[in-house]
């Protein structure tokens, strides 16, 4: 490495750079790096293992469960009260989690370490920086949702079926809805997490806000409040997901499109709010 | 070339960047002194468009870095060795970054072979030590071929064999004719490396001017005689402006005549010279004559230091 190397190099540079064609950075190339930054990361791939693990073992064991096939320690069908939907897609509620540290660790790893101020110093417009990591993000995300999902979704119905329990089909009333719903709810989390954990710039305060104040809270509010207040806390994000996750309507939520339409209005909320911040504050 | 007009920084009531303006010129390298807390790290933030100045403004090749085609290959930074994901290999960070300009696995690879990381590419950063953090930082500095260098504490953790390498480095990227401005508080390296020095303390540029003239400037300059006749030498050269001290007997510091005078007046009167010498400051004393009002945070030792030199002067 002594500097006749050096001279080498740099003099061989022009060619190898291409410099006829002067370098651009483009919103493409921002998402290209983005992409070769998750992939190179070994816990995007396990995350996303575990993801479709959680999200089809727990809907079999579920569908199982409430067939009669398996029995509870208690020896009733556990269940049993919950809609089929419900029950074949139960893997969700322990894969939100999963995406909920997935979406909060993308956004917010580079503050960890310190590596945004490079990352922004490469794309000092910094928005393509939010994008490409939204962009790839979604891109692993989304297929491994989908594909848990329906797995879940045709195994566990299936189950049930074959077992003469109640069940449902593909066709059924609000069946198509919910399974769709649900992928929509989970990939919908994962921005909203990616958002939080580049807006509050640390993975703890991301998955403190994301879990506890976003998943937990509306329900331990819902019980805990008088009737009175379901009229504010229905338009809290895990409450409009529950109206389009499940067939099942309840007087105190939202309907399928209002539910829906509300839902993508925090996600869109996180967006903004994550790229205001960027933008504005310094790194 | 890299300008910087009227730039300011405040947090708070507290102005870390006092209104500087300086232009580092390409084909040398130029070294940004000062002690911690003076304003270097945030004036090269703010360069970067990191940190949003309160006023004022840094061009890079004269226009913002922000507003360049392809950043990167505008201008190459090391700012901190080790903010690089520790999961992640050298070469893939690397190639994350190049991307963003186009750069590819070949770029890479013959860069990873440049800063010595190449039989550790593969492996995660996290593993790396300081040194190898700061060649790795230096390998994203260089990876788009940037006209400008800019470099934060470059030697920082690096063993002798990588700070003799790094200075052959930048000296060669200065000769190439492009600019290089690198930060440190390593009085020793910057001498060695630095052509021209840009000097920040609380905020303020107190000095832009050649390594040279910086040290030619000190007080700390001085003509030291050994000769059996010190003392009538001494009182022949004893005059208004001139500062005689003695360290032992027979040898006399003389500040304020040069040392062809000395010379001079010993062959007039006939004594005798076993040594006849011009000392030059280092540049630590030079540095420490200036900064002396302009310390942060003065510990005791720091005081007792530049007391000494004063008095050694």
């Amino acid at each position: 490495m002594s500097t006749t190397t050096l001279t080498q190099d740099l003099d061989a540079r022009p060619s190898l750079l291409g410099r006829t064609a002067a370098p651009r950075t483009s919103l493409a190339r921002v998402v290209r790096s983005e992409w070769i930054k998750l992939r190179s990361l070994r816990s995007t791939w396990v995350m996303l293992a575990a993801l479709f693990a959680s999200i089809v073992a727990f809907g079999i064991i579920a569908s199982a469960v409430a067939s009669g096939s398996v029995t509870t320690p208690g020896g009733a069908p556990a269940f049993s009260g919950a809609s089929p939907v419900d029950t074949v897609l139960s893997g969700a509620n322990f894969g939100i989690l999963i995406v909920a540290v997935m979406g909060v660790l993308v956004g917010a790893r580079e503050y960890s370490s310190g590596l945004i101020r490079t990352s922004i110093a490469a794309v000092p417009r910094r928005w393509p920086i939010l994008v490409g990591k939204l962009v790839t993000f979604l891109a692993v995300l989304v297929p491994t949702v989908v594909v848990s999902v329906l797995i879940s979704f045709f195994v566990g119905t299936a189950i049930l079926t074959s077992a003469g329990v109640a069940s449902v089909t593909w066709s059924s009333a609000g069946v198509a809805g919910a399974v769709l719903g649900t992928i929509g709810y989970l990939a919908g989390i994962g921005v909203i997490g990616l958002c939080l954990g580049a807006l509050l710039r640390g993975v703890g305060a991301g998955l403190g806000v994301l879990i506890g104040g976003i998943l937990f809270l509306p329900t331990l509010a819902s019980a805990l409040l008088p009737d009175s207040w379901d009229s504010v806390l229905k338009y809290l994000p895990s409450n409009a997901g529950m109206s389009f996750t499940s067939v099942e309507s309840v007087d105190s939520m939202l309907s399928y499109g209002a539910g829906l339409a509300v839902f993508v209005a925090w996600v869109v909320l996180a967006v903004v709010g994550a790229v205001v911040a960027l933008l504005t504050r310094d790194a | 070339m890299l300008e910087v007009h009227g730039l300011t920084k405040r947090y708070g009531d507290t102005v870390a960047v006092d209104h500087i303006s300086f232009t580092v010129q390409p084909g040398v390298v130029t070294g940004f002194l000062g002690p911690n807390g003076a304003g270097k790290s945030t004036t090269m933030r703010m360069i970067l468009g990191l940190d949003r100045p309160t006023s004022g403004e840094a061009l890079v090749g004269g226009r913002s870095y922000a507003a360049s085609p392809a950043p990167l290959a505008e201008l190459g930074a090391l700012l901190e060795a080790k903010a690089v994901d520790k999961g992640r290999s050298a070469r893939n960070h690397l190639l994350a970054l190049g991307a963003t300009v186009g750069v590819g696995a070949e770029r890479v690879d013959e860069l990873l072979e440049v800063v010595g990381l190449a039989d550790v590419a593969r492996k995660p950063a996290g593993a790396f030590s300081l040194g190898m953090g700061q060649r790795l930082g230096i390998a994203s500095a260089l990876l788009a071929d940037p006209q400008v260098v800019m470099l934060d504490e470059p030697v920082n953790g690096l063993d002798p064999d990588g700070i003799l390498w790094i200075r052959g480095l930048l000296k060669e990227l200065a000769a190439e004719g492009r600019t290089v401005f690198l930060s440190s508080h390593l009085m020793s390296e910057m001498e060695q490396t630095a052509e021209h020095l840009i000097v920040i303390g609380r905020g303020r540029i107190i000095a832009d001017t050649s390594m040279a003239g910086f040290i030619a400037a000190s007080s700390s300059n001085h003509v030291r005689v050994v000769s059996p006749h010190a003392t009538s030498l001494r009182n022949l050269l004893v005059d208004d402006g001139v500062s005689i001290t003695s360290v032992e007997p027979g040898v006399l510091d003389i500040e304020g005549v040069p040392a062809a005078r000395v010379g001079d007046v010993a062959a007039e009167h006939g004594l005798t010279l076993h040594e006849l010498t011009t000392v030059e400051a280092s540049l630590e004393q030079a540095f420490m004559e200036l900064t002396r009002d302009s310390v942060e945070f003065h510990g005791a030792t720091a005081t007792t230091t530049s007391e000494t030199d004063r008095k050694a002067a």
